[in-house]
């Protein structure tokens, strides 16, 4: 097993308490330790999902970091505490790795709140925090030692917007979108770019996360009279609205945002899903090699599973943190001055990946326009449904 | 008005699936007087069950709810007999407490087994639509609406005519009397425990159909609404839990018609609160009905306190004052932070819970009041932080006592209900009341906390900050709980009829108690907002409030010592078991059960 699993870790860390002073900190930056990365993520708690799809992507890339021969010879570790995407405990969890001397740089949190609220702790510690699913606004503006590979909104939505308006021809929309900060900083970007390419906005529907009927919802809906829905969501609510959409006797264009393209989304949503059209940054036949290599890689590793957008983060998110530390070494400091200086780190995401030094995020995320075609994601063929 | 037809079509079709729900909570509210928090959980159980039946072992439909209903009735048998009937003969918030344990420990255990991802479970009746209104509705709506109104006249039927029935109402009016008449109350108790998680499991099976999606994050939702449903439909009623939750459905397709998708949980909760204030036992709540709860103070039993000597309290005081010099990680020292933060809205919950008796479940919201009203003042008046903390107490002392006034005429469970949805809707207006609290976005940049112009940023200088206002507020309420208000407030706990007799306002004393306890709750909230920089909707959310409340009862109620001990042992235990990983919410649940079991009036007793 390359990764180091959970108990050897606990033995591991108990080991160190136990010895406790007698390691001095070279004797831990010895080259047969693992260089350990902090991971702050819910594993329990309404998102636990996410960070179990985290963890997939996270051990596949380690499995291909070490095969090419690890960080300059050293293995790559990762220690990932439960923070249930709680400010309460994602604060408790950075100070435990700022403090924490083998933590070299930390990934995360998932949600805004709980990343946001450990920012100010990893910037006064100096320890990079790489918040790879953040895209609120204001995350990178948190300090110098927050960096993001995620996708922002301000570049993905003009691409959906483009998808919906121009290639499909839908002039009055409708949107719905998750009410968080993710949804609304996603569809004020959209609407923008749907006015500016000459599209109606019908109507514009918020819910909160937890919501489970949208019945109402699309009476409203269907209401303003929109000749396309555009659906901001993650994958399990957009099943949802679209197949209560199909069930109220909806039949117009549906086009969602990259976040629901995970194969849940096909099996939650069933026939409903059909001929929904959404951008995402990478898709089953890509031919650019980094994709075939991603997911032939994990299908063999989880048994013909096939990857979703949250897991080529995570497995992004790894590959970049390896590039990084094959610079910037293990010194803290090092380490965030090497998010400047990597380049063109090969990414599913972004096909390859530099940051934009002024923002600390990535620019120019890949798109294609995909259809779900008889219950698969297929490229779109430029006919209308 | 085709729209209207089809606003109500949907409104029915939710409701009844919250009617699910409420049936099983109403059954067991009206036996033991309990609103069992698990509900949710053996809803869980029971898709969980339907998923294992329909795609592993492809049942026919009649089996699988077979399979389903037992399965989930051995689970609520379980329950009754190992989680709640040795605490019988305790504090009556004991058992509240032992189902929000359980509820943990059985999300967390089907989370272990299927994994947190979201899974289909087909619906096995056949894919046929009927035309209603605008819109269609299928076969799995009908047998949603067959089960629940069949299960509900069927258990009408049930407690009226049957002798297990008379058992089970005569139970329900009065335990001990019942039993001299030679009723078998543990039996009778089985028996309701056993049919509300049959139907439990099975309503969640089907509701999962109904979305094509079960997820482990279902159980807390279907709780709070099926909670609502039933209090609307007056508590512990069996066909009135029916009839509310379909007003439930209705109110908020109305809700979402008239302002739109977001503000839909706002009108579920507001009718809520409107019901309780216009007809505080329910709309069906018939008027012979006996009072909820007993009049004099069992709902709180005094116990004998801990009493521990002043001399110790300020060792440990002193200890934990020097703890920063000494070479101690900042991650204690961060804990601990967490723990004091804690502590003062537990002093304030204590101190309206515990002393005076008004059990708040929404005790979150006086945190998110306080927290956006010093970040706010901070940011856009440049107030500087130290005063913006306290405006944030003020504030949320004077707004979260008059949103909490008008629950002050209710008594026991529905002061819990109604707070919860106070809370609610406080949280639903931050995020919809975007002009002022910029909605989902939330408020990022907020200062760092500082004193006299020096910032407190380091680890040690925040954690003596919030040691030293955690225990200057401890020591105020410790002189409040022994003047004359003190005792006037104890009185009204336990028995406010004499209270009334005697001379004492309660509204008056009602008031000053969240007047306190909100600015003590509001000050953790600010302190909050300046050490994490970013807040929103979802930062106090009401998981906060059932852990604050968690921790009052392992405290022991009213016990200001024991709210300050509650808090470091809920903040620290899943810290240590950390080491547990996906384990730990699961271990922690199981270390909750046991001290409800065996100290069930808290750790340092009530005061």
């Amino acid at each position: 097993m390359s990764n180091i699993d959970r108990r050897t870790l606990v033995r591991g860390s108990l080991a160190a308490v136990v010895a406790g002073a007698a390691f001095s900190r070279a004797a831990l930056a010895q080259s047969s330790e693992p260089i350990l990365l902090g991971v702050s993520g819910p594993l329990t708690g309404p998102n636990a999902q996410y960070g179990a799809q985290w963890k997939q992507g996270f051990d596949l890339a380690l499995d291909e970091i070490h095969a090419a021969g690890g960080i300059n010879g050293r293995k790559l570790a990762y220690q990932f505490e439960d923070s249930q995407s709680d400010p309460r405990q994602s604060v408790a969890i950075a100070q435990k790795f700022v403090s924490d001397p083998r933590i070299v740089m930390e990934l995360g949190d998932f949600s805004s709140p709980a990343s946001m609220a450990a920012s100010p702790i990893y910037q006064r510690g100096g320890l990079v925090q790489f918040g790879f699913t953040n895209s609120h606004p204001d995350f990178t503006k948190g300090g110098d030692f927050m960096w993001s590979t995620s996708v922002s909104q301000a570049d993905e939505q003009p691409l959906l917007a483009a998808y919906a308006v121009k290639r499909l021809g839908l002039k009055k929309l409708a949107v719905l979108h998750l009410n968080t900060d993710w949804g609304r900083t996603s569809r004020d970007y959209f609407v923008k770019a749907a006015k500016e390419y000459g599209a109606e906005i019908a109507v514009t529907e918020g819910y909160i996360a937890e919501e489970r009927d949208f019945r109402s919802t699309l009476v409203r809906v269907r209401d303003a009279n929109p000749d396309g829905l555009i659906l901001i969501s993650y994958y399990s609510d957009g099943a949802l609205i679209a197949r209560q959409a199909r069930q109220v006797g909806l039949k117009q264009t549906i086009c969602a945002a990259s976040s629901v393209y995970s194969p849940k989304f096909l099996e939650l949503g069933g026939e409903a899903v059909e001929d929904v059209h959404l951008g995402t940054r990478y898709f089953p036949e890509d031919p650019r090699s980094e994709v075939k290599k991603f997911i032939a890689g994990f299908k063999a590793k989880y048994n013909g599973q096939e990857p979703d957008a949250f897991n080529a983060y995570s497995y992004d998110a790894m590959n970049m943190a390896a590039a990084v530390l094959k610079i910037g070494g293990t010194d803290r400091r090092a380490i965030r001055d090497a998010f400047a200086k990597v380049k063109d780190v090969s990414s599913v995401i972004f096909g390859s990946a530099t940051f934009d030094v002024e923002s600390r995020r990535v620019k120019g995320a890949m798109n294609a326009e995909l259809v779900v075609r008889k219950g698969q994601f297929a490229l779109w063929d430029g006919k209308p449904t | 008005m085709s729209s209207w037809l089809d606003y109500t079509i949907n409104g029915l079709i939710v409701g009844n699936v919250y009617a699910l729900v409420a049936v099983g909570l109403a059954l067991i509210f009206g036996v033991s007087r309990l609103i069992n928090f698990a509900q949710g959980s053996i809803y869980l159980v029971g898709a969980y069950i339907g998923w294992v039946a329909v795609v592993q072992l492809h049942t026919p439909l009649p089996l699988t709810i077979i399979v389903v209903a037992a399965t989930a009735a051995v689970v609520g048998l379980i329950i009754e007999r190992f989680g709640l009937r040795p605490l019988q003969n305790s504090v009556r918030i004991a058992p509240l407490l032992a189902t929000i344990g359980i509820s943990f420990v059985l999300d967390q255990l089907v989370m272990l087994t299927f994994s947190p991802n979201p899974r289909a479970l087909p619906s096995q009746l056949p894919d046929v639509r009927f035309q209603l209104g605008g819109g269609t509705i299928g076969p799995l709506d009908l047998l949603i609406a067959g089960v629940g109104i069949s299960s509900a006249l069927l258990l009408f039927v049930f407690l009226r005519y049957s002798k297990l029935g008379w058992a089970v109402r005569a139970a329900s009016q009065d335990r001990d009397a019942a039993m001299q008449m030679g009723v078998d109350v543990n039996r009778v108790n089985q028996a309701v425990f056993g049919i509300a998680a049959a139907l439990g499991g099975v309503s969640g099976m089907l509701v999962g159909m109904y979305y094509n999606q079960i997820d482990t994050a279902m159980s807390l939702q279907a709780t709070l609404k099926g909670v609502v449903a039933e209090v609307v439909g007056g508590a512990g009623n069996v066909p009135g839990a029916v009839i509310g939750s379909l007003l439930l459905g209705l109110v908020e397709s109305y809700g979402v018609a008239v302002f739109g998708t977001s503000y839909r949980n706002l009108f579920a909760f507001l009718l809520l609160v409107v019901v309780l204030v216009l007809r505080p036992n329910g709309l069906f709540a018939s008027a012979r009905q006996a009072p909820p709860e007993p009049l004099t103070g069992t709902f709180i039993a005094p116990s004998r306190p801990v009493r521990i000597p002043r001399w110790v309290l300020a060792v440990a005081a002193a200890g934990f004052a020097v703890l920063p010099l000494f070479p101690v990680s900042f991650y204690v020292l961060q804990t601990l932070i967490n723990a004091w933060l804690l502590g003062m809205l537990a002093l304030s919950l204590t101190l309206v819970a515990g002393t005076m008796g008004q059990v708040s479940l929404g005790h979150a919201a006086l945190l998110a009041i306080g927290a956006y009203t010093s970040a706010l003042l901070s940011l856009t008046l440049n107030v500087p932080v130290g005063l913006a903390v306290i405006g944030g107490g003020l504030v949320s002392a004077a707004l979260g006592t008059l949103l909490i006034s008008p629950s002050f005429r209710l008594r026991g469970h529905y002061v819990s209900i109604a707070t919860l949805a106070i809370g609610e809707i406080v949280s639903l207006v931050i995020l919809n009341w975007e002009s002022v609290t910029r909605g989902p976005i939330g408020i990022s940049g907020i200062p760092p906390l500082s004193l006299f112009g020096y910032d407190l940023i380091s680890p040690s200088s925040v954690y003596w900050f919030s040691l030293a206002v955690m225990v200057v507020l401890a020591l105020l309420q410790g002189r409040l709980l022994t003047s004359h208000l003190g005792r006037s407030f104890r009185a009204i706990r336990d028995d406010d009829i004499a209270a009334r007799a005697y001379g004492l306002s309660l509204n008056r004393y009602k008031s000053l108690a969240f007047i306190f306890g909100g600015f003590a709750a509001g000050v953790s909230g600010g302190i909050a907002a300046h050490l994490y920089s970013y807040i929103n909707h979802e930062t106090f959310n009401t998981q906060q409030s059932i852990l604050a409340l968690t921790v009052v009862i392992l405290g022991g109620l009213g016990n200001v010592v024991g709210a300050i001990v509650g808090s470091v042992a809920l903040v620290g235990l899943p810290e240590v078991f950390r080491i547990a990983a996906e384990y730990r919410i699961l271990i922690y649940g199981i270390v909750l059960l046991l001290l409800v079991r065996f100290r069930p009036q808290g750790l340092l007793g009530t005061i």
